[in-house]
């Protein structure tokens, strides 16, 4: 192997890296966007069937209806400060909360939301799967 | 046909099962990968979507930059270090990088030698070192994959348990890179050190890796 083979491949795994970083970004940050659409709207139906199924069930405890749950959360929201996307996975930081969010073969559901930060530990969610 | 398999035959055994172990370890993957998927409330993913994934990559990289590191330290240290006994080590009193006659370098060039072997300076330097220097420029490149192919995987899996995802060099300062880099490293090593001291005692009859079965244990640098 020819040693001017390494800028290159370094400059390929760079690209890859921040490719990873960026790929998905705005599907993601609009699928926030409509989620607190519906919240604003007091749509519950509409932001429950954006939630990941396993989180929708997450609010159904207790024989809860979903679409009540979730705006009884009476949830922050707020503009889209910053996001990022690993794999399937995604985190969209707003003015007041944070989401998570996976990717699904039907595009970006929310899988927690209501987060607040705590140190190196999970986020504390009000929403999640 | 037939002469080039029994001429390359090792060579091709170990390419098959290289190929095969890592359609293996592509399937085993991507098992572990969707049962994790599924747990956290996620999607199972197809296989090539795994085999192209960042998780598959850490996998592979992390155990390649081990191996070539092993081979590399093989190769690079057993010019300077011998064991007495040993068939993988030169005779006490051969250390070192050998004259130009016993390496058959420059006017020493015997018919047949490679081109670069009867070049002076640069080339021959760079002949002469290829190997390592090869070895070296593929752990270099692996470890750095496994550090970007890394840096992708960990963050995917902070985000799935609801974590921030870090940067590159908040990776690499990680526990997670240095746990999986460390445990790769002891192994290789201690499987050199184990061929190194278990082949002045032990025999392999026929293998050119072992001394042959009647050999005294203090006979150095004799291949079977």
């Amino acid at each position: 192997m020819n040693v001017r083979v390494l800028p290159v491949i370094l400059f390929v795994l760079t690209l890859g890296l921040s490719g990873c970083a960026t790929e998905g970004k705005v599907p993601a940050e609009q699928a926030v966007a409509s989620f607190y659409a519906a919240v604003r709207a007091h749509d519950g139906e509409r932001a429950c069937a954006l939630l990941a199924p396993e989180a929708a069930d997450g609010l159904r405890t207790g024989g809860q209806d979903c679409a009540k749950a979730i705006l009884d959360l009476d949830l922050p929201g707020g503009q889209v400060r910053e996001s990022a996307v690993w794999g399937d996975e995604a985190q969209v930081r707003l003015t007041h909360d944070t989401v998570f969010l996976h990717r699904f073969p039907r595009g970006w559901l929310v899988r927690a939301a209501g987060c607040t930060p705590r140190g190196d530990l999970p986020y504390r969610c009000e929403v999640k799967t | 046909m037939k002469r080039f398999v029994r001429d390359n035959a090792l060579s091709l055994f170990f390419l098959v099962a290289f190929l095969l172990t890592l359609v293996g370890q592509s399937f085993a993957g991507l098992a572990d990968v969707n049962a994790d998927q599924l747990s956290s409330g996620g999607a199972a993913v197809s296989w090539w979507h795994y085999v192209t994934s960042s998780d598959f990559a850490v996998d592979v990289a992390e155990n390649w930059q081990s191996e070539y590191l092993q081979f590399l330290l093989f190769i690079v240290i057993t010019v300077w270090l011998v064991q007495r006994g040993s068939p993988e080590s030169k005779k006490p009193g051969e250390e070192g990088r050998g004259s130009a006659a016993e390496q058959k370098v420059g006017r020493h060039t015997v018919p047949g030698s490679p081109g670069w072997a009867g070049a002076t300076g640069l080339r021959q330097t760079l002949y002469g070192n290829s190997l390592g220097l090869l070895m070296g420029l593929i752990f270099v490149l692996s470890w750095l994959a496994q550090s970007v192919a890394g840096t992708a995987s960990y963050n995917r899996q902070q985000l799935s348990q609801l974590q921030d995802p870090v940067t590159w060099g908040g990776y690499v300062l990680s526990p997670d890179f240095w746990n999986r880099t460390l445990q790769n490293w002891q192994s290789e090593l201690l499987a050199v050190l184990s061929m190194v001291v278990l082949s002045i005692y032990l025999r392999q009859r026929g293998s050119p890796e072992s001394k042959p079965v009647g050999t005294p244990h203090e006979e150095t640098a004799v291949e079977g």
